[in-house]
């Protein structure tokens, strides 16, 4: 492909070189000559505010190189615009483009600019609103296939399901049950199963129907720690269940209990119950136990941590005074 | 006893872990004064984060002075200013500049950034410039307006003045050290500008704590140590970090403190520190068999391998005593440890006075004997190359282990004491604090006794004093 110098359709552009400022320039890269002469007519263009079929081709051409420029994305945007573009022909650009810059946070905030006006072209109870967001959900698997813990995916998707309230959407719990049976130490899909519960603008109260979803989740999480006992993330959220409940941690002692018990020192099967246990028996007042529970897992259990399992246990000698 | 157990290993079974500063001074050397590899392009846009990490390495490592000369420092600061937006704030990087074909209607296209205007005023201190030529009222009423009705900070400024960026907590904190430099914690106006909304700051901070703990981008989104590291600084900047954290240094502000729940933000930093350094670490558990159990029925057999979760076999003891030498930090839960983390959650835990309740001593290991490279500065993870990021933070996270061939750092605005010592010390900085305290909650300069008894490590030391005025 010749450059844009020798490019007939640029010939009535006059490039606008970049200015690096003096003899000693911070941080100067070895631009390659592809990107300082791109970079020198998206500058000459954004500065006429040209909006054109070459300049979308050249947007694409300087994201590729520099994908975290953050206004060449605006103004690719208000091209699409202004050009009254067939949006859902963007996607065609962007999705292989996500796939292979994983890292990236623009990409996502232009998906989000892209549906957001797709969106307000159609009646909400348009089937092909369902239809859009079918597409988004499995371009978001797909996403998830090159790595399931990708910020600004689970970002964006927490996004698609409260811009379209997705609250109750099968595919929702689904997808997140999916990459939990592959992965059960996956946090972010942890995360997101709490976000779709108790995230939603009726989240649950403290009420008996409230009690019925309370145990329904804590069910869940006690399944996966059956799968993987020592994995934080199912007792993290069953702490930030009963939490959101105002419940005390005793309700699960038994829980705790079969994977950590001060009977057993020598067979316990999990810290993080141990650890739970031990907040239990503070709970209860029983600071001799909640004590020997920290003790355990300074010395035997979670070592690395022995300085803060200490503290704690000196917290209680405070508390106790 | 060490919790690590390094005593029973006996004398001499692992060599001294060691910072390589000269190694390290040549790296950041060459990053200073040849090219950047043309691989960087792809960061071009964030062009004064570089810069700020390339001249804080610098002089983090006590080397500034010693490696470049006054003329070269003025250049610097030259190129800095020439990054100065004409309404106030930075670019990130001289590419969206018109020069002269500047105007109304293509303004939009380059604006200042928030990040950048933090990194570029640090920078400047750090180089020894008063920021006498900073525009500072255009820079605070910029700076106002990119805050949102809820609290959050954007990027830029867009066209219409319509805020552009994320919500999360990075460009709120890095508005919150901007804010700090020009006014320090003055109340009211300055300059004529009104102060930006602290109150909501807080909150917007506060409504991002997770149920595990941790911070995150925004309500009900994942924890993550970068966001934690932000929006527990915010609070040390606005001085809303519950007052009884730390007896010591200026206190917190009246108002409505922000992080509901200390504790298990303090629960969830410590839970970062991990020894699975390697994918290859991770615990190899056959989830296929236990997937079929995982429904109404309980399965059997619970418990795989998990040593490498923290569960040890008795007979194996020792091996895992060993492996516990090394423990990094990550930034999320059921992540493999990350050089940057262990400044992200150490920086953290530094702001709430409780970094010491972690592992230091084995997370200094890690730092030096797994992510040290040996053509100097820091890869991601074991065997990786340093990249410019990780070898910054490396530097940093040691700094705020105290490591004696590095300077005393300031954890919350992750340069060192002697660029805020010599911000204190200038004049128009003064006048505004109006001789108060204006440091972050908690914050307390290393006393100058524990300086003179580091190691002697060169001349560096001399040189920095004499660059902050003492």
């Amino acid at each position: 492909m010749p450059g844009y110098g020798e490019d007939p359709e640029w010939s009535d552009i006059v490039p606008l070189p970049q200015d690096d400022g003096g003899p000693n320039p911070l941080a100067a890269i070895a631009y390659s000559d592809e990107y300082s002469e791109a970079m020198s007519y998206l500058r000459a263009v954004m500065a006429k505010n040209e909006f054109s079929e070459r300049v979308l081709r050249l947007t694409e051409d300087i994201i590729d190189m520099n994908p975290a420029h953050y206004t060449v994305w605006l103004y690719r945007a208000k091209a699409l615009f202004t050009l009254h573009k067939d949006l859902r022909k963007e996607f065609d650009w962007l999705n292989p483009f996500a796939l292979r810059h994983l890292k990236n946070y623009q990409i996502w905030h232009h998906r989000h600019t892209i549906i957001e006006a797709l969106a307000s072209d159609l009646d909400e109870k348009s089937p092909k609103i369902d239809n859009m967001i079918r597409e988004e959900q499995d371009f978001l698997d797909r996403m998830f296939t090159k790595d399931a813990k990708n910020y600004h995916v689970w970002s964006y998707r927490q996004w698609l399901v409260e811009r379209f309230n997705l609250w109750d959407c099968e595919e929702e719990r689904e997808a997140v049950d999916d990459l939990l049976r592959k992965d059960v130490r996956n946090n972010s899909a942890w995360n997101h199963r709490y976000y779709v519960v108790f995230g939603r603008p009726n989240a649950p109260k403290n009420t008996t129907e409230g009690h019925v979803l309370m145990q329904r989740e804590i069910n869940y999480a006690e399944a996966a720690i059956r799968i993987a006992p020592q994995n934080q993330s199912p007792w993290n959220y069953i702490r930030g269940i009963l939490s959101h409940f105002q419940q005390p941690l005793s309700n699960i002692k038994s829980l705790a209990s079969e994977f950590a018990s001060l009977e057993k020192p020598d067979e316990v099967k999990s810290s993080h119950a141990l650890d739970l246990l031990a907040e239990i028996y503070k709970e209860e007042r029983q600071l001799d136990c909640a004590g020997k529970a920290w003790d355990l897992l300074a010395q035997k259990y979670d070592p690395i941590r022995s300085r803060y399992w200490m503290w704690k246990k000196e917290q209680l000698g405070t508390a106790a005074a | 006893m060490s919790p690590s157990g390094v005593q029973a290993l006996g004398p001499g079974a692992l060599g001294e872990s060691k910072l390589n500063k000269q190694k390290h001074i040549n790296y950041w050397k060459r990053c200073l004064k040849t090219y950047l590899p043309t691989a960087y392009t792809s960061t071009d846009s964030n062009r004064m984060l570089l810069a700020f990490f390339v001249v804080s390495a610098l002089d983090l490592l006590g080397a500034l002075l010693e490696h470049t000369k006054p003329e070269e420092r003025e250049g610097y600061i030259d190129w800095i200013y020439r990054c100065q937006h004409p309404e106030g704030g930075f670019r990130g990087f001289p590419g969206t500049d018109f020069g002269d074909e500047r105007n109304a209607e293509n303004k939009m296209w380059d604006p200042a950034n928030v990040p950048a205007t933090y990194m570029a005023l640090s920078a400047l201190l750090i180089l020894g410039d008063d920021l006498s030529r900073v525009k500072r009222r255009e820079c605070l009423q910029w700076l106002r307006k990119l805050q949102r009705d809820t609290g959050s900070f954007g990027e830029t400024l867009g066209e219409n003045d319509n805020i552009e960026g994320g919500t999360d907590s990075r460009f709120g904190y890095c508005a919150a050290v901007v804010r700090w430099i020009l006014r320090g914690a003055a109340k009211g106006e300055v300059e004529g500008v009104p102060d930006i909304d602290v109150d909501k700051l807080a909150e917007c901070v506060s409504s991002a704590q997770t149920y595990d703990g941790g911070i995150s981008e925004s309500p009900y989104h994942e924890a993550h140590g970068g966001f934690t590291y932000c929006a527990i600084n915010i609070l040390a900047f606005i001085r809303r970090l519950p007052p009884h954290i730390t007896d010591i240094g200026p206190g917190a502000d009246r108002g409505p403190p922000g992080l509901g729940d200390l504790d298990s933000a303090v629960r969830w930093l410590v839970s970062r520190q991990t020894e699975i350094l390697t994918e290859e670490d991770e615990p190899d558990i056959d989830d296929e068999d236990a997937r079929d159990e995982a429904g109404s029925e309980p399965p059997k057999e619970e418990v795989r391998d998990l040593r490498g979760f923290g569960i040890f076999p008795e007979d194996n003891q020792a091996l895992t005593r060993l492996e516990l030498l090394w423990a990094g930090f990550n930034g999320r839960p059921n992540k493999i440890a990350d050089t940057c983390y262990c400044f992200w959650e150490l920086g953290a835990l530094c702001a709430l006075h409780r970094q010491h309740l972690t592992d230091t001593e084995a997370c200094r290991r890690y730092l030096l004997d797994k992510t040290q490279h040996m053509v100097g500065g820091f890869g991601k993870v074991p065997g990786d190359p340093p990249d410019i990021y990780h070898s910054y933070l490396g530097l940093a996270a040691l700094a705020l282990l105290k490591d004696p061939s590095m300077k005393p750092i300031v954890p919350s605005a992750c340069f060192s004491q002697d660029a805020a010592r010599f911000l204190e010390s200038l004049p128009w900085r003064k006048e505004i604090t109006a001789g108060g305290d204006s440091l972050p909650q908690g914050f307390q300069y290393d006393l100058p006794s524990k300086i003179d008894e580091r190691p002697k490590e060169g001349a560096s030391d001399s040189n920095y004093m004499a660059m902050s005025g003492g």
